[in-house]
């Protein structure tokens, strides 16, 4: 199963990201909260500025598939990001 | 193991505390910035300002703490935050709050979100009145009406913990609630005005341990990681474990002066002045910040705690044993015995993709 390959991941507008050299870094800026995220090069931020600010899932292995699904779902689950149908 | 800020170097802060004016219309007997008022060096003018807020954008430089001297005393100071919205950056200002009329509130709202940091330093205008200055309670608890009746909705009440209002902190936290803030916690220092003051604003033992306890107990209230040094178990997953100065963070004075953070602004440590090289080379090269992001508590090494304070504040360090990596004179198990204390663990890390 591969759903974050047609579901659209939002990032909430209190919630930056940016690539760093491990991955992810988000900051949420209501919590302050600072989450790492060893991603590789399986996700992409979206622009540092833009209205619709969406988190690009990059095709990855087949082997890599259910570690991006979860790690995704780990995101949802902290309010990182928000599962949203593609428009 | 997972990234941390340990473990790993960012390519970029994640925040800015930029001081953006000299100017206050107070006089805190606790100023971390009391010397800026005194330096007279100047400030950056609009156009250095957006040059400035130019670059912390190109190196996605997530948040910009403004703070002073008091900021709203600049009269470009909403230009200044306009611009820095419009780049996509993250505002917070720090503000006492003595200011604040519908029309600037009318002008926040629509650069909104602005994080407000309002400074109150104490639940009573006795206790608040003697650090910030006598009548300071009923001005500033005016700006904080105005902001609660507009509906504003994201401030907090910011109070720096001290002998003096320590005792206070539960009620202070009731009367941010009564106005729909939230609470946030700073740690007094000895830098600034707090220099002369430590002595009889300092907490004792008993207070440390207690405000520990305290903020445990509460895990809703924001801190900044002031505390971290003191951090009890509850709250690791909630901050950092160890200083961010010139790591995740560092500090801008009103001329462009550049330094680890907000508490070590003094000669010994400047990194450069963003009005002679640019604020990308000075983060990425300064001699200095390079110290910072090398600095360990070596005699730190054996404590149960290293993992979760890394040695502590080393301006607190600095200040008071003039070595920067000498142990934070207020950790919690330099107050707390071992066998008094609770375990500690590792701060929980964001789950991993292979």
């Amino acid at each position: 199963m591969s759903t974050e390959r047609t579901t659209e991941y939002l990032v909430p507008d209190w919630v930056r990201v940016r690539r760093e050299s491990f991955g992810l870094l988000f900051y949420d800026t209501r919590s302050t909260r600072l989450t790492f995220v060893r991603s590789g090069d399986s996700l992409a931020p979206p622009p540092f500025t833009g209205p619709r600010r969406s988190l690009r899932v990059n095709p990855v292995d087949e082997g890599r598939r259910p570690a991006v699904s979860r790690l995704l779902q780990s995101l949802v689950a902290k309010g990182l990001i928000v599962a949203a149908e593609p428009q | 193991m997972p990234p941390s800020l340990s473990s790993t170097r960012l390519r970029a802060p994640v925040n800015v505390t930029w001081e953006i004016t000299e100017a206050c219309n107070l006089r805190c007997t606790h100023c971390l910035s009391a010397e800026l008022r005194t330096a007279g060096r100047g400030e950056l003018d609009l156009d250095q300002c957006r040059a400035l807020i130019d670059e912390l954008a190109r190196m996605e430089v997530f948040q910009v703490n403004f703070g002073g001297g008091e900021p709203f005393l600049r009269d470009d100071f909403l230009d200044i935050l306009r611009y820095a919205h419009s780049r996509g950056i993250t505002n917070c200002v720090s503000t006492n709050g003595t200011l604040l009329d519908d029309a600037l509130v009318d002008e926040l709202l629509r650069v909104a979100p602005v994080y407000l940091q309002v400074s109150l330093d104490g639940a009573c205008a006795d206790t608040n009145d003697a650090i910030r200055g006598r009548g300071t309670f009923a001005r500033i608890l005016a700006g904080i009406e105005l902001l609660s009746e507009r509906g504003y909705p994201d401030f907090s009440l910011n109070l720096v913990v001290t002998r003096l209002n320590v005792a206070e902190i539960a009620d202070f936290d009731r009367l941010a609630r009564r106005y729909g803030a939230k609470t946030r916690l700073s740690r007094f220092r000895p830098s600034g005005a707090g220099c002369s003051t430590w002595e009889d604003y300092r907490l004792t033992r008993d207070q440390l341990v207690e405000l520990s306890a305290f903020l445990g107990d509460h895990p809703e209230i924001l801190t900044g990681d002031s505390f971290f040094a003191l951090t009890p178990d509850s709250r690791r997953a909630l901050g950092l474990n160890m200083c961010g100065a010139a790591k995740m963070t560092c500090a801008v004075a009103p001329d462009g002066r550049v330094y680890p953070c907000a508490f070590l602004c003094h000669p010994d440590f400047l990194a450069g002045n963003v009005t002679a090289e640019p604020f990308a080379a000075i983060f990425r090269s300064s001699p200095v910040l390079e110290r910072f992001r090398e600095l360990e508590v070596d005699t730190c090494r054996t404590c149960d705690r290293f993992s979760v304070c890394h040695g502590g504040c080393p301006a607190v360090a600095c200040f008071l044993t003039e070595s920067l990596d000498r142990p934070d004179p207020e950790c919690l198990r330099a107050v707390l015995p071992v066998t008094e204390a609770v375990p500690v663990r590792e701060a929980i890390p964001a789950k991993e993709v292979a």
